[in-house]
């Protein structure tokens, strides 16, 4: 109850400063809700998916300096 | 209204007294900077020191800051000047249980509205600026090869045009009058500038405004809020930010240290003012201040009363986000 | 060692001859603030500034820099071979370094490369191929010291050209063979041209307001400056963030550390500061310098007596000022000094 509070300002200040919406997703699961975790992995997978590649807060040590 | 430097010689006496009553072990203010725009905190333990603490529209510093991890002894009491913003990071500090009230004499002055060094720098750009001197509601700018008269209103520092709170919020002696509560910005017109664009933009316009940090951590050191042990930039197993000055490594400094501001910040400005080159993180900040009084109804640091926002929960809290 | 006239009309010329085998970096205004960029257009380049934000010692000990790369599976084939990172692929020029800022790269030579065991080939190569050609202060500003910093206005110290601004020309003095080509093709210096600059080095030298003393700083012992009651107030008011030291000159301190993504990794180096109290922590958990006064104490003792011990008399500060104009509160190194040598 209490992470909700910060789930909302973290998410808000994600998108604020340009991770697109749609690469942080929350979801109230128990661990007897078996059926719903997979539901919800799969669906935020797809939804990730389809934005592609990420391209902001990526640190690859190949490409930089 | 007194002028600043009415304000300094009340300051000087309040501090000569309770020092030479034995009231504080150490009056923590400010004193005259050695560079143009800059005064910077002095702790003053006898009533000679005393003599050595001013005040100006230059005090760009938290005092707050200093307040914590003092070495506790049986008669460690400090007296602290304290202005609006200031006085109310030390109502978070108590709230903390990084300080007790009991250890803090709270000297409560107006604040006139601090100056902005850079902006004024950036009136003369390349110019080397040698002196400046408050007159009335002007700045007196001496540099080399020029003197300029500037309106001080023109050249504050952003987050006092947007204050919410001049006085001291608590206080155990008022130095010179009260004043009025604002300085009639609005911050819901200023804050969180990046709301107005696309998700690719806000991004650009985040890299630009931190590429020039240089890692130096000043931001931080200014910041009353930051007072852990182990900072988290600082931890190695496991690191969870990398030391570099790469893009990635340097937003995720910036944006966990603000998000672990949540609730706490009073939008003092010590950050701004330190930063040695620059970088306007009250645009990254101000998003956070911003939602935690639309969602949570709450602004920082007003009574030793409210618990502080991301301690407790509502049974009604916005949650439309969570499937 | 040359003395020589360069008109300014024929700048273009002898920035176009530099700018033919070097890639030439200059003092520029970038958003009000004199700052060392890459230097497209001639007319960019600034004379009339007083120094640069930010030092160029980031030119030959980049803030950030990878210094090896490996790969970390010992199946395959190039796995667990350190891999050295390129050289610098180009010689290069700085064009109107200060004095202060050539000698303190100098004072870095001292440090980077000593001996065949401490010999760092990541400063050296790129010391090697960069050009300085200095632009001596005719105006200095309130906050340097170099004069009383074995430096002056018009130093030469770690310079391989000199230019004195005389007016309407320039005074280009070549110092060492690398700079001998740039003396090509102009005309000597006249008599009173050697005068005039002269006459500005005294000038310059004369109105340097801030005196820094040294001479008891040098002749104490080390233990009495250690023992001073001054640092019990001074370190008060410090922040223990980074600012002196990153943007100082002389300050050379870095932390190593390798960087692992799945199976690549890099070493890489990265400008470190002895004001983190993270700086001292032994992997035990004790710390020699835990307190903020050890640390801010280690500073400048450093700077002024640990260093002109161990080099000969090379003090670990040019004067600059630069650490004077931006510490968060005003801690002053001139009247630091001065305590330490009342």
């Amino acid at each position: 109850m209490f992470a909700r509070r910060r789930f909302a300002v973290l998410k808000n200040l994600l998108e604020y400063v340009g991770i697109e919406p749609g690469r942080l997703h929350f979801s109230w699961i128990s661990s007897a809700e078996a059926t719903k975790f997979q539901e919800t992995v799969l669906a935020v997978t797809e939804a990730v998916k389809a934005l592609g590649p990420a391209k902001h807060m990526i640190k690859d040590i190949r490409k930089v300096a | 209204m007194s002028t600043t430097q009415e304000i300094a010689a009340q300051i000087r006496e309040a501090a000569k007294r309770l020092l030479s009553e034995g009231k504080v072990d150490c009056v923590i203010g400010f004193a005259q900077g050695t560079v143009p725009m800059r005064d910077y905190p002095y702790f003053a333990y006898t009533p000679e020191e005393a003599e050595n603490l001013t005040w100006s529209r230059f005090c760009c510093n938290n005092l707050s800051n200093f307040l914590i991890r003092r070495p506790k002894g049986e008669k460690d009491k400090v007296a602290i000047v304290a202005q609006g913003c200031v006085s109310r990071n030390i109502v978070g500090l108590i709230k903390e249980n990084q300080i007790t009230r009991d250890q803090v004499y709270i000297l409560g002055v107006a604040s006139p509205g601090m100056v902005d060094r850079n902006k004024v720098q950036a009136l003369f750009p390349l110019k080397t600026i040698t002196e400046v001197i408050e007159d009335g509601d002007d700045l007196i700018v001496k540099g080399m090869g020029f003197e300029e008269r500037v309106p001080t209103k023109t050249v504050l520092r952003q987050n006092c045009y947007t204050c919410v709170m001049r006085n001291p919020v608590i206080k155990d002696e008022m130095i010179g009058e009260e004043s009025a509560l604002t300085h009639g910005g609005n911050i819901d017109k200023v804050a969180a500038p990046w709301e107005k664009l696309g998700p690719e933009e806000r991004w650009a316009a985040f890299q630009e405004e931190f590429k020039d940090c240089i890692r130096c951590y000043a931001c931080r050191d200014a910041c009353p809020l930051c007072y852990c042990h182990v900072c988290f930039v600082d931890e190695a197993r496991p690191q969870w930010c990398g030391k570099t000055q790469e893009e990635a490594d340097v937003a995720t400094f910036h944006i966990l240290r603000a998000f672990h501001c949540a609730g706490r910040c009073t939008d003092c400005g010590a950050c701004e003012s330190a930063c040695p080159v620059g970088i306007k993180m009250r645009k990254l900040t101000s998003k956070i201040e911003k939602d935690i009084r639309e969602l949570y109804g709450y602004t920082p640091g007003m009574d030793l009363k409210s618990t502080p926002p991301l301690s407790v929960y509502k049974p009604n809290d916005p949650q439309e986000f969570i499937k | 060692m040359a003395d020589k006239i360069l008109a300014k009309d024929k700048l273009g010329e002898f920035l176009g001859k530099l700018k033919k085998d070097r890639q030439v970096f200059g003092p520029q205004n970038v958003e009000g603030k004199a700052q060392w960029a890459p230097l497209e257009a001639d007319e960019t380049l600034l004379w009339e500034f007083a120094n640069t934000h930010l030092s160029p010692k980031d030119f030959f000990f980049p803030q950030t820099e990878c210094m090896m790369r490996f790969v970390n599976q010992a199946s395959d084939e190039q796995g667990m071979i350190m891999q050295a990172e390129p050289e610098l692929p180009q010689p290069r020029a700085l064009v109107n370094i200060r004095p202060c800022d050539a000698k303190a790269m100098q004072v870095l030579d001292l440090i980077f490369v000593q001996d065949q065991m401490t010999n760092d080939f990541y400063w050296r190569d790129k010391r090697e191929k960069t050009l300085l050609v200095g632009l001596a202060c005719n105006d200095p500003c309130p906050t340097c010291f170099c004069t009383s910093m074995n430096c002056g206005p018009h130093s030469t110290t770690g310079l391989d050209a000199l230019m004195v601004d005389l007016g309407d020309k320039l005074l280009l003095t070549t110092l060492t063979d690398k700079a001998q080509a740039l003396a090509e093709g102009l005309p000597d210096a006249s008599k009173a041209d050697l005068a005039k600059a002269a006459e500005l080095k005294k000038a310059a030298e004369k109105s340097i307001a801030s005196n820094v003393g040294m001479d008891k700083v040098n002749a104490r012992e080390l233990m009495e400056l250690y023992e001073l009651p001054m640092w019990n107030r001074v370190h008060e008011s410090c922040l223990n963030c980074g600012t002196c030291t990153y943007c100082c000159p002389t300050c050379h301190c870095f932390d190593i550390q390798d960087e692992v993504q799945g199976t690549i990794g890099r070493r890489v180096r990265n400008w470190d500061n002895c004001m983190s109290w993270l700086f001292t922590v032994h992997g035990t958990g004790h710390n020699p310098r835990g307190t903020k006064k050890d640390r801010v104490r280690q500073r400048f003792m450093h700077k002024f007596k640990y260093i002109p011990m161990k080099r000969g008399g090379e003090i670990g500060c040019v004067g600059c000022g630069r650490c004077v104009l931006l510490c968060p509160v005003n801690i002053d190194v001139r009247r630091l000094v001065n305590d330490m040598n009342a």
